[in-house]
């Protein structure tokens, strides 16, 4: 058990340890020193007390995001999604903002429930043609990303424009607004609901009965079908629940750090998210730490500009080598094991 | 090439024998698939090799057609020694190999398909044309009816072998092997496929041919080679053999009747299965009016060559399959209105024959194994919250009662030999209370040791009043274990034979559905 967990965790160490080397090799080539970019991408990340508010305030929507990827993972669905249920998320959850005047806290929290439902209505498209029709649920997600940004772009310019400004949403009300933790920074409440979430749910796939029929779902179909868990049923609330996650992400972002919904507002959270998921091996906890990377390497790279010759841009070279060697990685897992490679890139 | 396109003829006709394999012997870890198997083809012949699902033919004709290296022994193609490194070397020999599963783009249109990768060129493009005409002289020549110009995605899988055939003709095969190749057809499809086959013969080409089904192969066979557990049994021309000595030499001639000694104990019915049918995965009909009942105490064995219907009979009781006519009813409650969950908990136990795939998880513990069916219900569970220190302490219990071979309830299943897997599985689906047990090939890829503690443990569940019905290829575990043997043929049940008096050529001439020799009157 604990030798497989370590050989796990080594597996994913040596996946961002290639991805750093490269990424390393690549600065070079630019004519910078990787020591120097690494060295301002610590300092820009955790430098003060507030650059490490700064990189918490990236990593919570990447957390959660994440923790919606792993609620799919688990019962062997891949909501790719998510950054569509973000969006749609962060619009509902705006339009309560502004549009209704309610006392504190229930305003807040009637807001987060109605991204919470946006969230999971967008992605029960999807999950209704997955569970009835079998169509594939990473193409069909996917493609709903689109429009769920487009449609939030169209309800921001053409409905709810604020008069006067930027393609962006009246501001919502001090009522609905997530609380701050710190005075010196934007840091708010999400990045504690986003813990609450991932310890959640490790618990309840752990511990519960459901978690347990869920999980034999997405690593054994055939195995729980016949031991008689509803694996159609199953797989239509997993992707259910991920995107009810992803919606509440949206929510929490335009409740906590924007206070109104601006057109993309919050570029490729809903992708990293995954991503974390996918390096934490769809482990909720284990995502707690790889958002906390991807965050840091976002806020770092604020820095880099500034500091280096090298470009910000560097930051999602890196990012996309890590997701190279994550999977190459698995496909040579894929040898020993390739159930568990088929499981997790079923594409 | 393409003037080549079936072969040159002159080439490879000096040896009599188009195929020579001495020696074969192939392992996986310590499963030997192929062991020390000799195999010669002739020039002109159809020649079927038959055996049960894991005896053993598709590997050897991996190793043929250069999927697969041996470990030990030596090819000789036409006559000529030859390493065949890769299926390329295979076909340069003039060998062509028809999968199980087709390989084909269904955006193309057949005679492209038919063309893919060895496309007739003009002026540098594809000359489609050429390539259309080509396909239909080929498939008018050899009786194989297809549409060149059609797209492939919106033909039927009997067409699509037909094109898969027409691939390997292209590229100038000789010797063509098939792998089940009726597996996917309708008897209609069959029969047409078998005229094709003897095309290829009187035009001096060769068949190899896999099957399991005894009718086709008696059909359409000149020389059949028996395999059984990776070893040839032997080859002898079809004209020779009767269907009932097939069957015996593919389920093995040493029946041994080493009964269980057993105590009356018939009880009531638990099962009852009136005029049930089923369909299979291609939609043709697997379950044909099937009538049995299953008292509590007794062992109801299914005798049958893998594939007629056996498969389809234990999913339709577990609720994984619907049947599309008739009743199942387990202590009077009808199946078809049950879910999966339902059954279980109406009291059915399930050993699934496909163990790897729907008895256990494999990367999962044996603890979470053990788990499975049961996690709804007291002591695993409290309302929805698991107790995995009750789920860990029965795991460690029932290891040490079943004499599973590992370190402990945490152990991944994977890390367990075959026979240790079984046994988790039985160790689960025993101890759950359920008063029917539906047990599917229990010693299958077992080794003997675990197959005498599984015979012995469904004689302990048979004592202790379960009603059991076994399904098993293996003639001699039903003989040692089963109170009444049921026959199936073609989803038919051809009759039964009381387990003490199972006469071996009784039960292969209803294997092989010669005669229905008329049911044994049962018993009150």
């Amino acid at each position: 058990m604990i030798r497989d967990r370590l050989r796990e965790v080594s597996g994913q160490i040596i996946a961002i340890a290639v991805a750093l080397i490269l990424g390393a090799i690549i600065i070079l080539l630019v004519g910078e020193s990787p020591v120097r970019v690494l060295m301002t991408l610590l300092r820009g990340a955790f430098g003060d007390q507030e650059k490490i508010a700064g990189t918490l305030l990236q990593t919570t929507p990447i957390l959660i995001c994440g923790v919606a990827a792993c609620i799919g993972l688990r019962g062997g669905m891949f909501n790719v999604g998510i950054e569509g249920q973000l969006f749609l998320g962060g619009f509902a959850a705006a339009w309560v903002g502004f549009a209704f005047a309610l006392p504190p806290g229930i305003h807040m929290l009637a807001a987060l429930a109605l991204a919470v439902v946006a969230g999971a209505a967008w992605v029960a498209i999807p999950a209704y043609f997955r569970a009835r029709y079998n169509t594939n649920e990473v193409v069909s997600t996917i493609l709903s990303n689109y429009v769920a940004v487009l449609l939030t772009s169209y309800f921001t310019i053409f409905l709810f424009k604020r008069p006067g400004g930027w393609s962006e949403t009246p501001p919502i009300l001090a009522t609905a607004y997530l609380p701050e933790l710190f005075s010196f920074s934007r840091l708010n409440w999400g990045l504690v609901i986003g813990l609450v979430l991932a310890l959640g749910a490790a618990l309840i796939f752990r511990y519960t009965s459901w978690g347990y029929g869920v999980t034999m779902v997405g690593s054994a179909p055939k195995f729980a079908e016949y031991g008689g868990v509803n694996v159609k049923r199953q797989g239509f609330v997993v992707l259910l629940l991920s995107g009810a996650v992803g919606g509440l992400a949206g929510g929490i972002e335009t409740l906590g750090v924007h206070h109104r919904f601006m057109e993309g507002f919050a570029p490729g959270f809903g992708f990293d998210g995954l991503i974390a998921a996918l390096l934490a091996n769809g482990s909720p906890v284990a995502t707690i730490f790889t958002a906390l990377f991807f965050g840091a390497l976002r806020s770092g790279s604020l820095l880099l500009e500034v500091d280096t010759s090298a470009s910000r841009e560097i930051i999602t070279v890196i990012q996309a080598l890590i997701i190279l060697s994550v999977s190459a990685q698995v496909l040579v897992k894929r040898r020993g094991d390739s159930q568990a490679g088929e499981r997790r890139w079923k594409f | 090439m393409v003037s080549n396109a079936l072969g040159s003829p002159t080439l490879h006709m000096k040896a009599e024998m188009a195929v020579a394999l001495t020696g074969i012997t192939k392992r996986f870890g310590a499963f030997v698939a192929n062991n020390a198997i000799d195999l010669a083809v002739r020039r002109g012949e159809i020649h079927a090799i038959i055996g049960e699902n894991g005896a053993g033919k598709t590997t050897l004709m991996n190793i043929l057609f250069g999927l697969l290296q041996p470990d030990e022994g030596s090819i000789r193609l036409n006559g000529e020694e030859t390493v065949v490194t890769d299926p390329a070397v295979a076909i340069k020999a003039g060998l062509g190999m028809v999968h199980q599963h087709f390989k084909l783009v269904p955006s193309l249109s057949v005679a492209d398909n038919v063309f893919l990768g060895m496309e007739i060129r003009r002026h540098g493009l594809i000359d489609h044309a050429a390539q259309i005409a080509r396909t239909r002289e080929l498939s008018k020549r050899f009786g194989l009816q297809v549409d060149p110009t059609e797209r492939v995605g919106l033909l039927s899988v009997g067409i699509e072998q037909r094109i898969e055939i027409l691939k390997v003709l292209v590229r100038g095969a000789r010797t063509i092997i098939l792998d089940e190749p009726t597996a996917v057809l309708t008897p209609q499809e069959s029969r047409e496929l078998f005229q094709t086959l003897r095309s290829f013969v009187a035009e001096g080409m060769t068949v190899i041919f896999i099957s399991h089904h005894l009718e086709e192969v008696m059909e359409v066979s000149d020389t059949v080679t028996v395999l059984r557990n990776g070893k040839k049994v032997a080859t002898r021309p079809t004209a020779e053999l009767s269907k009932d000595e097939l069957v015996r030499m593919m389920v093995g001639r040493e029946v041994s009747f080493d009964r269980r000694p057993r105590a009356p104990s018939r009880g009531d019915v638990v099962l009852q299965v009136e005029d049930l049918w089923a369909r299979d995965d291609r939609r043709l009909p697997a379950l044909r009016n099937v009538s049995f009942t299953v008292r509590s105490g007794e062992v109801v064995g299914i005798a049958g060559v893998a594939g007629n219907g056996q498969t389809e009979l234990a999913e339709v009781l577990s609720g994984l399959r619907p049947a599309s006519h008739g009743a199942a009813r387990l202590k009077g409650q009808n199946l078809a209105a049950l879910s999966p969950r339902e059954i279980r908990e109406a009291g059915l136990a399930h050993v699934p024959g496909d163990r790897m795939v729907r008895g256990v998880d494999r990367n999962a513990s044996i603890a979470a194994n053990m788990l499975m069916g049961r996690q709804h219900r007291a002591p695993w569970s409290s309302s929805g919250v698991l107790n995995w220190t009750a789920i860990s302490e029965n795991a460690s219990r029932l290891i040490k009662d079943f004499d599973i071979r590992a370190q402990g309830p945490g152990d991944a299943v994977k890390r367990l030999s075959g026979g240790n897997i079984q046994k988790v599985v039985l160790a689960r689906e025993f101890t759950n209370g359920a008063d029917f047990l539906l047990i599917d090939q229990p010693t299958r890829g077992v080794d003997i040791g675990a197959q005498e503690a599984i015979h012995d443990e469904i004689m302990r569940q048979r004592a202790a009043g379960r009603a059991i019905l076994l399904i098993s290829v293996q003639l001699d575990e039903l003989a040692a274990l089963a109170d009444r043997i049921l026959v199936m043929f073609n989803g038919r049940i051809m009759g039964e034979v009381a387990g003490d008096g199972a006469d071996e050529d009784r039960i292969g001439m209803m294997m092989a559905g010669v005669a229905a020799p008329e049911r044994a009157a049962e018993p009150a």
